[in-house]
């Protein structure tokens, strides 16, 4: 394991500079500080320094009731908040053995898959963008609103999402959302084409992109790494399929695997996931079943005492909810296992031997947003 | 009525002769044009910026925001001139000095028209060349001076790249000054008479083009001031007026680069019905469009990437087109 | 369901680990309940040899955690397997408040945050771990914040109060 506090080359050592990528950077995600030990241009250690935007969720999880948590799960990933939201009302759920009509788990499963489009959009052009391509950024912007747009019609916001209760969703959709939704997916697909013209078939991207910042399925072991960034190295590891939840098993979609393990891989990944997610929604609009979307519940819940591990995919990796109830209203422990922390932490074995360039493309290409880190 | 007739001209036309006011009046003419033509170019650039990335780009200040850089002037000149604690103060200072002067002078052997001419040199390329090599002092200069490794990294990485990119470019000009005899570019300018020397050289023109792209530190190598990598490179720390220099320095060279360009291989200010200087403005403007255009589209190379492609792949080739003009000249 | 490659994983796990862990008590889980498929209980060591059989069959560590218990703290592994069926075992070791555990960092780099995290949290030194510092709190933060005595915790009456 590389310990950067003991780099004892003497050679070396009077070449060795310390850069200071962050806090304040135009291109890391969130407020991430990359602490570099450089030599010219190349990397020679790598320390990721993390909390700076700690909130401290969990401690705020002691001290609210079941449901007054549900917000604060948006606000840990805010790019997939509805599936943050969803995972921790099926913990529950699992937990109380509530059970959830079946037209809740569609219209969850299409809103999750939505939010997963949105996030990958904006992980992918913020991605491209620190490579230097500025005008797919704002393509995939304009895309993102639409999204963003449709969800606020049925949630009520655009961000950071309170959309799932336990046993069900706040409020029904409507035929508009449904229709928009279509259409929306008709014209990603069109946009697609001018995607793979603009950048995946751009061949300075693809000298960028290609061997660039190899994450070894060994390595992905050894550092729990999970989502595309796993995909991207050859293992054919999705949540949704190795462990299904909800309504997923109904649906046909294939998980997108890479076997390069480099930067180009996991981009590719993520934009197959995206085909793919329209796949699931279209297939959730055709056969959405009618019903109640709520379940009856008590107002305030009281789950039995036990401990839970709950795990679903999120637009980053697998999430896990460990939550331990002592029988009373109140959580007693909530963790939040957050793929961002496993995978951020892999760079300290991937970016030394790189040049600085590739390690921004590398750190663009795992997606790590911050918040989910440092809670 | 002669203009140089008038009372008070006339007493400076006196004393100095012809000559030399001509150049007076030439440069006073381009020292007003330089800031006019930054200040435009900026806009433009926002505008196809933001038109190529389907948003209108600014829309607020005056008629399609073409005030916007004024007012972004006006704000320059209000914000503090910080100099960093431990800079050193007099290189600090020097530096957009140094980047400014020596574009404003490559303008004087610019031919505008058949007339427009500030002076007239022997050796009109070969100054260009000469001035803007001075940019990477400049560059390196304010690297240093800053302390800041954020752009010290910039500036080194500007030496290392713009040497490289000398070479071709050189090369790729030789072609043509061979062609023509004359380093004049009033001359090079005539001989394209009937056809321009794209024609003959579109290779040359290629790698010309691409190495303009990379003296002036535009994308795709633009890693000098990559702004997803080093803040902003050399002029990380530089701030108010300091900072607008180096910004009009940016455009000014990009309109040498486009003149040259449009001097060498399309023609220019030959063309039909319409006066020389028309002509010329246009063919240069054209040609920033495109250095633009270019930016908006491609992502940004790597420095070691960089640095092949310019030793590895653009000088054989430049020099290959140089060998088989030689040998074509000699046998024709 | 489990499957006949589940059921044959989940065999092999309670062997290898029963013959590694004399003293620990290695139970099914109920996955439909828990979320897990085997659940592992120590008191104090063993997480290391836990690892070295989870690392053996090819499983990643999910994550670690510690939870707060009045008497003492509870640590949680959770090793979960990348390829086939899903299976995922759990690991409670009980220790006492002083105590300090063993890193698995050797076997799996990846605890090196997760453990650092703990230790932001809770208190918990690791022995032999290799960067033992903050990671998410100020680094000359003098307090561990999800420890039970830290800061306000509601208590059960004051929720029922806003409730009604």
């Amino acid at each position: 394991m590389l310990n950067i506090k003991t780099i004892d080359d003497a050679s070396i050592n009077e070449r060795v500079y310390q850069l200071n990528l962050g806090p304040q950077h135009p291109s890391t995600h969130g407020v991430l500080h990359l602490l570099l030990k450089l030599d010219g241009e190349v990397v020679i250690a790598a320390d990721p320094i993390v909390g700076y935007s700690h909130r401290g969720h969990e401690k705020m999880a002691e001290n609210r009731i079941w449901e007054q948590f549900l917000p604060n799960t948006s606000r840990i990933d805010y790019l997939s908040g509805l599936i943050y939201n969803q995972g921790y009302c099926m913990a529950v759920e699992k937990l109380c053995g509530i059970e959830v009509p079946e037209r809740a788990e569609y219209i969850r499963v299409i809103t999750s898959e939505l939010n997963r489009i949105s996030s990958h959009l904006l992980g992918i052009m913020a991605f491209v963008m620190d490579i230097g391509a500025f005008t797919p950024f704002l393509y995939g912007w304009d895309d993102r609103e639409h999204v963003l747009d449709l969800l606020e019609r049925v949630t009520g916001s655009r961000l950071t999402y309170c959309y799932n209760r336990f046993g069900g969703v706040r409020n029904d959709i409507d035929q508009e959302f449904c229709d928009g939704t279509r259409r929306f997916i008709d014209r990603l697909r069109g946009r697609f084409k001018d995607y793979h013209n603009l950048i995946t078939e751009n061949i300075i991207f693809i000298k960028r992109t290609r061997g660039v910042g190899i994450i070894t399925e060994e390595t992905a072991l050894e550092f729990g790494v999970t989502g595309p960034s796993l995909r991207g190295s050859g293992v054919n590891y999705d949540v949704r399929k190795n462990e299904p939840y909800s309504v997923y098993p109904e649906f046909d979609f294939e998980i997108p695997v890479r076997k390069e393990g480099d930067v180009m891989a996991r981009y590719q990944v993520r934009m197959a996931e995206m085909e793919q997610s329209m796949n699931i929604i279209e297939q959730a609009l055709d056969n959405l079943p009618e019903g109640p979307v709520r379940s009856h519940v008590p107002r305030f819940i009281d789950p039995p005492a036990g401990d839970i591990y709950f795990a679903f995919e999120s637009a980053r990796g697998a999430v896990g909810y460990y939550i331990v109830s002592d029988g009373t209203r109140v959580p007693y422990r909530i963790k939040v296992r957050t793929p961002s922390f496993s995978n951020l932490f892999v760079l300290t074995r991937v970016l030394p031997g790189n040049f600085i360039a590739d390690a921004i493309a590398t750190l663009g290409s795992i997606d790590v947003v911050v918040p989910e880190i440092d809670r | 009525m002669n203009i140089t007739q008038l009372p008070f001209i006339k007493e400076i036309y006196g004393f100095l002769g012809h000559d030399l006011t001509a150049t007076v009046t030439g440069i006073l003419i381009i020292l007003v044009f330089v800031p006019l033509n930054s200040a435009f170019l900026v806009w433009v650039e926002r505008k196809v910026a933001g038109h190529i990335q389907l948003r209108p780009g600014p829309m607020e200040v005056g008629p399609h925001g073409i005030l916007q850089t004024l007012i972004d002037a006006v704000k320059l000149m209000s914000k503090e001139m910080i100099t960093p604690k431990l800079a050193d103060k007099f290189l600090f200072w020097l530096a957009p000095i140094i980047i400014i002067i020596p574009a404003i002078v490559c303008f004087v052997v610019i031919p505008f028209s058949p007339l427009m001419q500030v002076r007239e040199m022997n050796v009109g390329i070969l100054l260009i060349f000469s001035f803007s090599s001075i940019t990477v002092l400049s560059i390196l200069m304010g690297g240093w001076a800053s302390n800041n490794k954020y752009a010290l990294i910039g500036a080194v990485r500007a030496v290392a790249q713009n040497v490289a990119y000398e070479i071709p470019l050189l090369l790729s000009t030789m072609s043509i000054i061979i062609m023509t005899n004359s380093f004049k570019m009033s001359e090079i300018t005539a001989a394209q008479s009937p056809v321009w020397f794209i024609v003959y050289q579109p290779v040359a023109a290629i790698i010309f083009f691409i190495s303009t792209t990379a003296e002036t530190n535009r994308a795709p190598f633009d890693l000098v001031e990559a702004e997803s990598e080093l803040v902003s490179g050399f002029h990380t720390e530089y701030t108010g007026m300091r900072f607008a220099l180096f910004f009009l320095a940016e455009y000014t060279n990009m309109f040498i680069a486009a003149s040259m360009g449009a001097v060498l291989f399309f023609g220019g200010w030959h063309g039909p019905f319409f006066p020389g200087l028309i002509w010329f403005v246009v063919k240069v403007y054209i040609l920033i469009f495109v250095i633009i255009w270019v930016r908006w589209t491609f992502p940004r190379l790597r420095f070691d990437q960089l640095m092949n492609f310019a030793w590895k792949f653009m000088i054989p080739v430049a020099l290959i087109n140089l060998m088989i003009t030689a040998i074509v000249l000699k046998v024709l | 369901m489990p499957t006949e490659g589940q059921k044959k994983l989940l065999e092999e796990l309670k062997n290898s680990l029963t013959r590694a862990l004399p003293e620990g008590r290695i139970t099914s889980g109920d996955y439909a309940r828990t979320g897990c498929h085997l659940e592992v209980r120590l008191s104090d060591v063993g997480m290391r040899r836990v690892a070295a059989v989870m690392k053996d069959k090819r499983f990643h560590l999910e994550t670690i955690t510690a939870v707060d218990f009045p008497g003492s703290f509870e640590l949680i592994y959770l090793y979960s397997t990348y390829y086939d069926d899903i299976c995922r075992v759990i690991a409670h070791i009980q220790i006492l408040k002083d105590a300090s555990p063993h890193t698995v960092s050797a076997i799996y780099p990846g605890a090196i945050w997760l453990e650092r995290e703990i230790y932001d949290f809770f208190g918990i030194r690791f022995l032999d771990h290799p960067d033992l510092r903050r990671i998410l709190n100020p680094d000359n933060a003098d307090y561990f914040p999800l420890l039970k005595t830290f800061g306000k915790t509601k208590l059960t009456e004051e929720i029922d109060d806003i409730l009604c």
